[in-house]
């Protein structure tokens, strides 16, 4: 009977190793609030981070001058105590709270300006919301002005974003920081921050965690916890296990299947409407077969329904031109139906027959889209009015390298906003010369795709506000869809799945998940 | 001995320096845009911003350039920063090797205890339900895919039966122990810790299992089947002649000949899953070197890619060392020049 002592042994050795854990450690009466996501962070330095982690991070950490109401619409002070704008919308003012960073030295416009310049000057990822800054001038200790190049009205908008989060000029500068192109000071941010939020960045590990710390010196109403984790768990599944089991408050990225699976009775879960959307792209520049109305016919032969269940299983909306359900000027514009008899007639007017292509596209799974299921189904559309779609699955880094180098007339690829305005979709998608989708899909031959119209629009939008700027966006969001190189396939509905006793979760447009509002019942 | 151990360790660095100009050079030839991972897609059409990224990361310099500039940081100790994190790569490292190692250990000893207890179970009672029941466990190690095992494992464990805690090397709330060698284990027992050091074994005890279950199936099967051969020759017949009973001529007699390639598998099995434990580290949220190195590879971030090579070159080199050491020690015929 000896020999069987060390099996024995071997499972008491596993069942004891085991039980040295009893329950998991209770999420109830913690202060610490842990959240469940893919890190996913290129930086924590707000004049470089370009990222969703980073979204909420900045809006926890730095503060930014306006912010955006929880109607996901409405601008709100926030450093800013109040604002005045010129009438052509080239001269922005802003008079300052009495606020403090959290080493309780006071929030300044000369802070204000350090920042603007910096974010404008390092050249690196969100340096764009910057183009067209002409000057961030300090009036007074607590009046900013800044002045535009051109009419912009949605530069207000535009200082709503994380990243023009304000940093405590002094005290990144006593690290080395400048706000020049020469500041090399990133690495710094890895490991402090300098706002002036409630929380302060307390340990960064990539791919691992994020902890942030309550900021005891905060000069506004404290938060709700002492400390936030960002743990790194990376998929749907895993996600709403550890929400299950407790170890996680909040799992910020469950797709709507996973939380159907979801039993526990603890776990909230709230499916609404994203401003995150996936889209088939042209590139007549690779294939000049694809002609303004050969693109129509195109953008015709797709099931939009069936695109929603097949890929998100119904838990998405239509969306007509590249600009979000639910932003200025899409009220009124009518997503495309699938029309295959028109789509097959369309392309027989342009002469086209025995249409074969071939589709680029990152090998990714975004907002709980797969774009291998979604292009198997564009694939499956195509081919109902007799075009054949080669699909070519492709890593990002590879996607990237022959997306420059123009070798496949279709991709497709995701897009979340940067903060609440239509301009920034005008500003990327339009096929306006010398902006990005008009050169990708033009390259060497921009008149194949620009549109002169849509120029005069988006300086008149930039130089309205209110109803009629919306009136105007509308008129853009049309000749987009009327160009059909950008064609919205879904936009994918979010899950918001945290435990029942967390209250205060909710989706912003600019900041993704506002965490100084959460608190625990 | 001692010349040889010396012999051979001199010559790592001149491999390591062979390993890395291959793996520098062969991942600028992969085809990928290295700026994937600095230029987010919406800015890539910005010239502007994709010209002042190249020149901040020395990508604008012709690759012979590069390629010195790399070396000559490497001799002295520098890897590069890494695209993804914009940190250190060494600094990248020595935070994930640890867990890794932390890991990896746990799972070799796991993995070694039980192939080597079903390995002689199994040849103990060869064509019996106790060896068919072994083979079975055994065969399951080596061909349950560990994303499949370990969901299924953690589902049933953690989330139904709450009896293992979930992923990650200690629960969210709970902070580490101070950093002294980047082992949980040993920092909670450095600092004193001892309810820490238990969270931090139970949280190693799933992924080590699942991971050492792929390693059980190996050793069990080499082990059984070293056995099975060494008890049906000359020196297991002479022994049972002179009486000693079966459990002896096993344990004494045929059990330190199948230790010889039980060795080479567990050096090799070793330096592989130093890298290799990139499905146990994704499935249990385990912050170690497998991860970092398939986001390098799929971001071609290059530096990162030449480190986890290097740290890759280096586990393989050591562990032949060992093996080579320990061959020795085990069989005496064999010398070491």
């Amino acid at each position: 009977m000896k020999h069987f002592k060390l099996k024995t042994g071997l499972a008491a050795a596993f069942v004891a190793s085991t039980a040295l854990v009893g329950q998991p450690a209770s999420a109830q009466d913690s202060d610490t609030l842990v959240i469940a996501r893919t890190l996913a962070v290129n930086s924590l330095d707000p004049s470089r981070a370009f990222c969703d982690t980073c979204q909420f991070y900045l809006t926890a950490v730095y503060e930014t001058l306006v912010t955006l109401a929880p109607d996901n619409q409405s601008l709100v002070p926030n450093l800013a105590e109040s604002w005045e704008v010129n009438d052509d919308f080239t001269e922005f003012t802003f008079k300052l709270k009495d606020a403090t960073f959290a080493d309780g030295s006071p929030v300044e416009a000369s802070d204000v300006a350090w920042t603007f310049n910096r974010l404008k000057n390092v050249q690196a990822s969100p340096s764009f919301l910057m183009e067209g800054l002409v000057s961030a001038e300090a009036v007074d200790a607590k009046t900013i002005k800044f002045t535009v190049e051109a009419p912009n009205s949605e530069f207000l908008n535009k200082v709503s974003a994380p990243y023009t989060g304000i940093i405590n000029a002094e005290a990144a500068m006593a690290a080395g920081a400048t706000d020049t192109a020469e500041d090399n000071a990133e690495s710094w941010f890895l490991s402090n921050s300098a706002g002036s939020g409630p929380f302060t960045l307390e340990s960064f590990s990539p791919d691992a965690e994020l902890r942030l710390a309550k900021n005891d010196a905060y000069w506004g109403e404290a938060p709700g916890f002492n400390e936030v984790v960002v743990t790194e768990i990376k998929d749907a599944v895993s996600q709403a296990q550890a929400l299950e089991t407790g170890q996680v408050d909040i799992a910020m990225q469950i797709d709507p299947d996973t939380a159907n699976s979801i039993r526990s009775p603890e776990i909230v879960t709230e499916v609404i409407p994203s401003y995150n959307f996936t889209y088939v792209g042209f590139i007549p520049a690779v294939d000049e077969v694809l002609t303004k109305e050969v693109r129509q016919a195109l953008a015709l032969a797709i099931d939009y329904e069936g695109m929603i269940d097949f890929t998100v299983g119904g838990n998405g909306v239509k969306q007509a031109a590249p600009i979000p359900n639910g932003f200025p000027g899409t009220a009124d514009l009518t997503p495309r139906s699938q029309d295959v008899e028109k789509a097959k007639q369309m392309l027989a007017d342009a002469g086209v027959s025995d249409l074969k292509m071939v589709a680029g596209y990152p090998n990714d799974n975004a907002y709980g889209v797969d774009f291998n299921i979604m292009m198997q189904k564009v694939q499956q559309d195509f081919s109902n009015v007799g075009v054949e779609l080669e699909l070519k699955p492709l890593t990002w880094a590879v996607w990237r390298d022959e997306l420059g180098s123009g070798e496949w007339p279709v991709t497709a690829i995701y897009y979340a906003p940067d903060y609440y305005g239509s301009g920034q979709y005008v500003a990327y998608f339009s096929m306006i010369e010398g902006y990005p989708w008009a050169g990708r899909a033009g390259r060497d031959k921009p008149e194949l795709v620009v549109n002169p119209k849509e120029a005069e629009l988006y300086a008149k939008a930039l130089a309205a506000s209110g109803e009629e700027a919306d009136a105007v966006y509308a008129e853009l969001g049309q000749e987009m869809m009327d160009d059909a190189i950008i064609i919205p396939l879904v936009s994918p509905n979010l899950v918001l799945a945290y435990r029942d006793d967390i209250e205060g979760v909710r989706y912003s447009a600019c900041c993704n998940l506002p965490l100084s509002e959460i608190t625990r019942k | 001995m001692l010349a040889y151990i010396l012999r051979r360790l001199i010559s790592i660095p001149f491999l390591l320096l062979g390993v890395a100009s291959v793996s520098f050079l062969l991942s600028q030839m992969t085809k990928g845009d290295p700026l994937a991972a600095l230029v987010p897609e919406r800015m890539m059409s910005n010239p502007e911003i994709v010209a002042a990224v190249k020149a901040e990361w020395g990508l604008d310099q012709p690759l012979p350039i590069r390629y010195v500039r790399y070396l000559g940081n490497l001799l002295q100790g520098d890897m590069g920063t890494s695209f993804s994190t914009r940190r250190p790569v060494a600094l990248d490292i020595a935070e994930r090797l640890p867990a890794t190692l932390e890991l990896v250990i746990a799972a070799m000893i796991i993995g070694t205890f039980m192939g080597l207890a079903l390995g002689l179970l199994s040849a103990r009672f060869r064509g019996t339900i106790v060896d068919s029941v072994a083979r079975i466990f055994a065969l399951l190690g080596s061909s349950l895919p560990v994303f499949w095992s370990g969901l299924i494992l953690l589902y049933v464990l953690s989330v139904q039966l709450r009896i293992v805690p979930g992923t990650g090397r200690l629960p969210p709330r709970v902070q580490p122990p101070p950093d002294v060698t980047g082992f949980y284990t040993i920092d909670a027992l450095l600092a004193g810790n001892f309810p820490l050091f238990l969270q931090v074994l139970s949280h190693l005890a799933l992924p080590a299992f699942v991971l050492g279950w792929a390693v059980t199936g190996i050793i069990t099967r080499l082990v059984r089947s070293s056995l099975v051969e060494g008890l049906s020759l000359d020196y297991a017949r002479t022994a049972r002649a002179k009486g000693a009973p079966e459990r002896i001529v096993l344990i004494r007699h045929a059990l330190p000949n199948a230790m010889i390639p039980l060795l080479t598998i567990l050096g090799f099995t070793f330096a592989y899953l130093i890298t290799g434990a990139v499905l146990t580290e994704a499935i249990f949220s385990w912050p170690g070197i497998g991860s970092y190195a398939v986001r390098a590879a799929a971001s071609l971030d290059y530096p990162a890619i030449g480190g986890v090579t290097i740290v890759g070159a280096v586990a393989f080199l050591l562990a032949n060392l060992v093996t080579d050491i320990a061959y020795a020690w085990a069989n005496p015929r064999i010398k070491v020049h």
